[in-house]
């Protein structure tokens, strides 16, 4: 990069503001044009900040931020040399090119720009700066888009920025602008408090959780089952720490039960697990990155699941009441029928249980129970948490007719899954198998408490499915009513 | 175009490791177990590293794994090591 200087007066941080004259009143400046959301340009000043100051050129920063943000990042970074704040529309990063942060460039009065660096570069930056660079790795990284690229001529394009923040799963999101924030907080008080949320402790400010409900594409009427299972996910006993950091594909898994399933339109029928409906797909996602964003479990950072699955971007139903013979989640597990809840439950991955043939309660339960034999690990009996099933309407009529309790149900896929610790003695398996005699039998649950049935899904079609423990968590089942009005 | 962000600037701050001891001769160093399967037996082996380099070396063990250390597990290894290695394992 050569050419002319543009001339430029920008305000400092510290200061009066400050023109490209005076910078370079006494020899070269080495200016750094770098944002706060890019992580190169926080790695460049982080490295630049470990400089002595005796080096050949002025530096000073260019921050494409707001003087307060600039400030915090000269914080964060450390950097002592001169920070200007530059605002939209960018004018003097337009006028010398900077399409990507941090960019540094080197002027010298009479003789323009004489050198350039473009992203994070050790080697150019010590020639730009006639000084050597402490040693440290990465040399090199990539830069991110100058804050004006992200204005092409039809405007702004906030998918693109949305993503170059990080403030997504991947897929892209809602920006939640104050307007959507402020719809989706519908008068709830922005800066209170749901507590910190694990693994790195960022607050749940509802203001931040509306931001995350936006972002997952809620709207504002789902926020009321959103805000119910994000008090259910920080409970300290349902351990979202450990769900969030563990090398399981593990996640929270919310059960929706009672009059708002209707109101938001939320699946439990045909489909209920799968995609195509809004309030299913959003409202788990919402959580997510809650936990992702607000909480710091980055898939790859805090988040080291080994594999992952695709359901952790957020899994939400509703369970279908109107087809089971039996009470409901939420009145099995205290609450009036009349009452929404939202229901988490720690699984995994779910499998899917075809019984087409199955004519007894007991054929039935056992297909069921021997389904989830392995789970966690073949070999590993017992298991020590939850494992949620999803009862086809089929299979529950099958039980119901029967006159079959949701007691008996469990009990009889309890007993159904038996084997003795000799045959289960090899790979992974339980300190239980290991000191047990052979002919022991072992149950796949320690007890039928651990089996816990939900009905949802479409009116033909004979697959259950199972959703396995989050195994060694003790995460506890958390249920929370939604407060929330027509 | 101003966004709320959903991030507590606090956590976007990296935490800088502690400076690392040139020498551990007399050192006080705490092995906290964290109870995943077989980390006793990393922290056996780095036992034996550290005492043959003079440290002093105290055994602790979190409750379970999957959850943070107490705060009392915490003061226990501020109060019985200059420094603590946590073994992961499985």
């Amino acid at each position: 990069m050569a050419g002319g200087a543009h001339p430029f007066t920008l305000e400092r941080i510290d200061g009066d503001p400050v023109s490209l004259d005076a910078l370079t009143e006494h020899g070269p400046v080495v200016l750094v044009f770098a944002h706060g959301d890019c992580p190169t340009s926080t790695l460049a000043l982080r490295r630049l900040a470990a400089l002595d100051g005796t080096q050949g050129a002025t530096l000073a920063c260019v921050a494409e931020e707001t003087p307060e943000a600039a400030a915090r990042l000269a914080r964060r970074t450390g950097i002592r040399f001169p920070v200007l704040s530059e605002l939209a529309p960018f004018d003097v990063s337009r006028a010398y090119g900077i399409e990507t942060v941090p960019t540094a460039i080197r002027i010298e009065q009479g003789a323009g720009v004489t050198g350039a660096a473009v992203g994070w570069d050790a080697d150019a930056y010590a020639q730009l700066l006639g000084a050597d660079l402490p040693d440290g790795e990465p040399r090199r990284k990539p830069g991110c888009g100058a804050r004006w690229t992200y204005e092409a001529a039809g405007g702004l394009d906030e998918l693109e920025d949305m993503l170059e923040r990080g403030w997504s799963d991947g897929l892209p999101v809602v920006p939640p602008t104050p307007e959507r924030v402020e719809a989706m907080l519908a008068g709830r008080d922005a800066a209170a408090s749901l507590g910190p949320v694990p693994p790195a402790h960022g607050e749940a400010t509802l203001e931040r959780l509306a931001a995350c409900a936006v972002l997952a594409g809620c709207r504002p009427a789902f926020f009321p089952v959103v805000l119910a299972a994000a008090e259910a996910a920080l409970e300290p006993a349902f351990n979202a720490h450990g769900i969030a950091v563990t090398t399981q594909p593990a996640g929270p898994i919310l059960v929706v039960n009672g009059p708002i399933r209707e109101a938001v339109g939320l699946n439990g029928g045909m489909g209920a697990l799968g995609p195509g409906t809004r309030a299913n797909m959003t409202i788990g996602r919402a959580l997510r990155l809650l936990l992702t964003l607000t909480g710091g479990a980055r898939p790859g950072g805090l988040d080291r699941a080994t594999l992952g699955h695709a359901g952790k971007l957020g899994t939400c139903f509703a369970e279908q009441e109107e087809a089971s013979p039996w009470d409901s989640l939420h009145v099995e597990r205290g609450f009036e029928p009349e009452c929404s809840t939202v229901t988490l439950v720690a699984g995994d991955a779910p499998l899917s249980i075809s019984d087409h043939r199955s004519r007894t309660p007991e054929e039935l339960a056992a297909t069921l129970a021997w389904a989830a034999a392995s789970h966690w690990s073949p070999f590993w009996w017992p298991m020590d948490d939850v494992s949620l099933y999803v009862l086809c309407p089929e299979h529950a009529t099958l039980f119901g007719e029967a006159g079959w309790s949701k007691e008996r149900v469990r009990r009889a896929m309890f007993e159904a899954t038996r084997r003795t610790a000799g045959e289960l003695r090899r790979g992974e398996t339980t300190g239980f198998v290991q000191t047990s005699a052979d002919d022991q039998p072992v149950g796949k649950w320690s007890s039928p408490e651990q089996i816990m049935i939900v009905v949802a899904g479409g009116e033909a079609g004979r697959f259950s499915a199972v959703f396995g423990p989050c195994n060694g968590m003790q995460s506890q089942v958390m249920t929370k009513e939604i407060r929330w009005t027509t | 175009m101003d966004y709320v962000s959903p991030i507590d600037d606090r956590t976007a701050e990296p935490v800088a490791f502690a400076e690392r001891e040139a020498d551990l001769a007399g050192r006080r160093v705490v092995l906290l177990d964290i109870t995943k399967n077989r980390g006793s037996e990393l922290l056996d082996r780095i036992e034996h590293h550290l005492r043959l380099r003079g440290a002093e070396t105290f055994r602790l063990s979190k409750e379970i794994f999957s959850k943070p250390a107490s705060s009392e597990v915490i003061e226990r290894v501020a109060i019985h090591g200059d420094l603590a290695v946590e073994a992961l394992a499985d």
